[in-house]
């Protein structure tokens, strides 16, 4: 798991948030995983293929997706439901895809697969790189943590 | 919903986004707001269809605007407008095949308040960015 992976999502997730809602982001200390953990309440894993095999997961506090949804929508949302896990998945989506526009201006050439909700604290999930990366987030609407757990793909085609 | 840091600097876009951001604002306040899903029914499916027609209309203007400004992402833009399509087109079939199902229409109204936001805040500031550097306004 090399460090230069995970800066092109830290940037996308900057670009995001600043643009979308107008929030900038504090990055914590990376913390080296086993396994790739779905961490919080409300997370979103999207699985990576091409020159690169893996996943991400944005993992986020239930306060921090719905007060994320309230920025979004302007409404007070007070349950995790599908509204909420829907924007947050599509958000996660758009961050990876422009995380995977910069990986390939580095010359890793990677799809995204369509976002998956995975509800409930400490799930871990199965993927193809042995060990995982976790960033711990802050930002002004609560902390959220991004894992990524990313190899080079020995098959891919360059 | 609308920001105001949501502008491009083109008065006739920001004028349809800001449209546009009102149309999802009141379809997402017919699927969160209070009452039975049986009562807020017939005024979602009403939203939908209003704003499905206003989405194809407000991405013709864009497109017409952006070969007349000889944008040189035309093409990538064009192809997100059309993949949008589809997806909004695939959602409604789902939510009449599903007899109007609730979840259906949230789940859309998640996606489509995130998506909206980010084309707007992200890919059509590129244009708007564009056009400043070309040295127009409006």
């Amino acid at each position: 798991m090399k460090a230069e992976f995970v800066n092109p999502f830290l940037m996308a997730t900057q670009d995001v948030f600043d643009r979308m809602l107008g929030l900038s982001i504090e990055k914590g200390k990376l913390e080296l995983k086993e396994d790739l953990i779905a961490g919080k309440e409300a997370n979103v894993l999207i699985s990576i293929v091409g020159s690169l095999l893996g996943a991400v997961v944005y993992s986020f506090p239930k306060t921090t997706a719905l007060e994320i949804v309230r920025i979004m929508s302007g409404m007070e949302i007070e349950a995790l439901d599908i509204f909420v896990t829907s924007a947050l998945g599509e958000v996660g989506n758009i961050i990876s895809g422009n995380a995977v526009s910069y990986l390939e201006k580095a010359n890793y050439r990677c799809d995204i697969a369509p976002p998956q909700i995975i509800l409930g604290e400490n799930k871990s999930v199965s993927v193809a790189a042995p060990k995982s990366l976790l960033v711990p987030i802050k930002t002004k609407a609560g902390d959220f943590e991004i894992s990524i757990a990313l190899k080079e793909n020995p098959n891919a085609q360059s | 919903m609308w920001k105001e840091s949501y502008r491009i600097g083109v008065e006739k876009i920001d004028a349809q986004h800001q449209e546009l951001f009102h149309r999802v604002d009141d379809f997402l306040r017919a699927i969160k707001g209070p009452g039975d899903w049986e009562d807020k029914v017939e005024q979602v499916k009403k939203t939908l269809e209003f704003m499905q027609g206003y989405v194809v209309e407000h991405f013709a203007d864009e497109e017409a605007f952006q070969q007349e400004i000889n944008y040189p992402d035309f093409a990538k833009h064009y192809l997100i407008h059309e993949e949008f399509k589809a997806e909004v087109a695939k959602y409604a079939e789902k939510f009449a095949a599903s007899g109007f199902n609730e979840e259906i229409a949230q789940e859309f109204g998640g996606k489509l308040m995130a998506w909206l936001i980010y084309h707007v805040a992200m890919e059509d500031q590129k244009v708007g960015a564009y056009v400043r550097s070309q040295g127009g306004s409006n």
